[in-house]
């Protein structure tokens, strides 16, 4: 092993990443070679003071009022949406599907607002983002883990999108999405308690991919909203 | 648009599961979790500090900028808690969030024009080591707000932070083999900064 070959070894030299078979003859040639030895020093001498750089900074001390603002904010928005359901409704059995079908009833409704609110616009496009899986049901927990990631990847895209638009939709649309996304976040976190309880019940996986489904397809047809006006 | 920087929420070097949660902390985020926004400010006292130090060190020192990105985080966190299903902890699982929250704004910032670090950057970063009596680390804080910005992301989620080569290739998108020569490339440089 030449002088280059090592030089470009020990970054992982120093990181203990280099496979067993070349440790030795790098550890050879750096007890042989100043220049390594030196360099081998250097690079331990930055990676013990980036592990003694403080963990946690404060930040400024103003700063939590913004994100309490912004919470506020959308906690009103749904507030003023919530006469439609209170959380012990949705503890009981039937959560999950009233939730899809809440979820499908509200996001036609919403559509329905809008279009009489925009009559003559028909040129929504679909999102480039976040379009919804239509196929079918994972049979497994596992397959259904590996879904419920491209789900939630989607949905962040989605939300990003909505956020970003937020501005150019009506406020009582706005206000009715919130109150749907919050319902159907419900329904999802406690059909995911369910799960992790029973975790080979198909249909408690049936349910909770429609109602990631139905999630995205509320959010994706706000998104087509926003995007044809 | 790019989803792939959207990364799992069950890989680093933070508590592993929500087993190794204080009970107190698990209480908070199931509170928050039913709306009591009391209850997130009590989370976002606990783990504000760290997610500061992250964003702050991703935006290359600039405290506008990472208090700002540190607050997208914590609302992003209010919007998303539904999702966190308790199979990391919430530390890690914030943590993903504020690097995934860098990313996407940082493909939205693109456009902008890099700008020299202003004297209110360092500033900061200067109190947190004065803090800890450590003037060193000030020259280092600097020298790595100096870097470009890719090796800069590699060094300060390897280096610092403690993740893994393979882990940060898939937030950042890009091989194995890239992370490691901007680790190389951040390492160098910052061997020549500080020891000039």
């Amino acid at each position: 092993m030449t002088h280059e070959d090592v030089r470009h070894l020990l970054d992982d030299y120093v990181t203990g990443d280099l496979t067993e078979d070349a440790h030795g003859p790098v550890a050879d040639h750096i007890a042989a070679c100043e220049i390594c030895r030196a360099e081998v020093d250097s690079l331990k001498g930055i990676l013990a003071r980036a592990a003694d750089l403080p963990k946690s900074i404060d930040p400024p001390t103003e700063a939590w009022l913004d994100i309490r603002a912004a919470i506020e904010r959308d906690k009103e928005a749904v507030a003023t949406n919530q006469g439609i359901t209170g959380r012990d409704f949705w503890r009981r059995p039937y959560a999950l599907a009233a939730a899809v079908v809440l979820a499908a009833v509200l996001s036609s409704g919403a559509t329905a607002l809008y279009m009489r609110s925009r009559s003559g616009d028909e040129n929504s496009s679909r999102s480039a983002a976040g379009t919804a899986s239509e196929a079918g049901t994972p049979a497994t927990l596992a397959a259904f883990t590996i879904e419920e990631n491209t789900y939630l990847r989607n949905v962040a895209v989605l939300q990003d999108l909505l956020d970003q638009q937020e501005g150019a939709l009506a406020p009582e649309i706005v206000a009715q999405l919130k109150a749907s996304l919050r319902t159907i976040d419900e329904a999802i976190l406690e059909a995911r308690i369910a799960l992790a309880r029973d975790p080979a019940n198909k249909m408690l996986i049936e349910m909770l991919s429609g109602t990631y489904r139905q999630k995205m397809d509320l959010m994706r047809r706000t998104a087509e909203m926003t995007r044809g006006s | 648009m790019k989803t792939s920087a959207v990364i799992s929420d069950t890989i680093g070097p933070f508590p592993s599961t929500i087993g190794e949660e204080k009970a107190a902390a698990l209480d908070y985020i199931r509170r928050a979790q039913s709306g009591d926004v009391d209850a997130f400010e009590l989370l976002y006292r606990e783990h504000s500090g760290r997610i500061y130090a992250l964003c702050l060190r991703l935006k290359g020192g600039d405290s506008s900028d990472a208090t700002e990105l540190m607050q997208d985080v914590f609302v992003r966190a209010w919007r998303r808690l539904s999702t966190f299903r308790g199979d990391c902890a919430f530390s890690s699982w914030l943590h993903r969030l504020a690097v995934n929250t860098m990313l996407e704004n940082a493909r939205s910032d693109s456009r902008r024009i890099a700008r020299v670090l202003p004297m209110d950057d360092t500033s900061r970063l200067a109190g947190a080591a004065r803090s800890s009596g450590v003037e060193l680390k000030m020259d280092m804080e600097n020298a790595i707000a100096s870097l470009p910005r890719g090796a800069r992301l590699a060094f300060v989620l390897h280096d610092v932070e403690g993740y893994q080569h393979q882990e940060i290739a898939e937030q950042l998108s890009v091989s194995v083999g890239t992370v490691k020569a901007q680790l190389h490339r951040a390492r160098r440089l910052l061997r020549e900064r500080l020891e000039r």
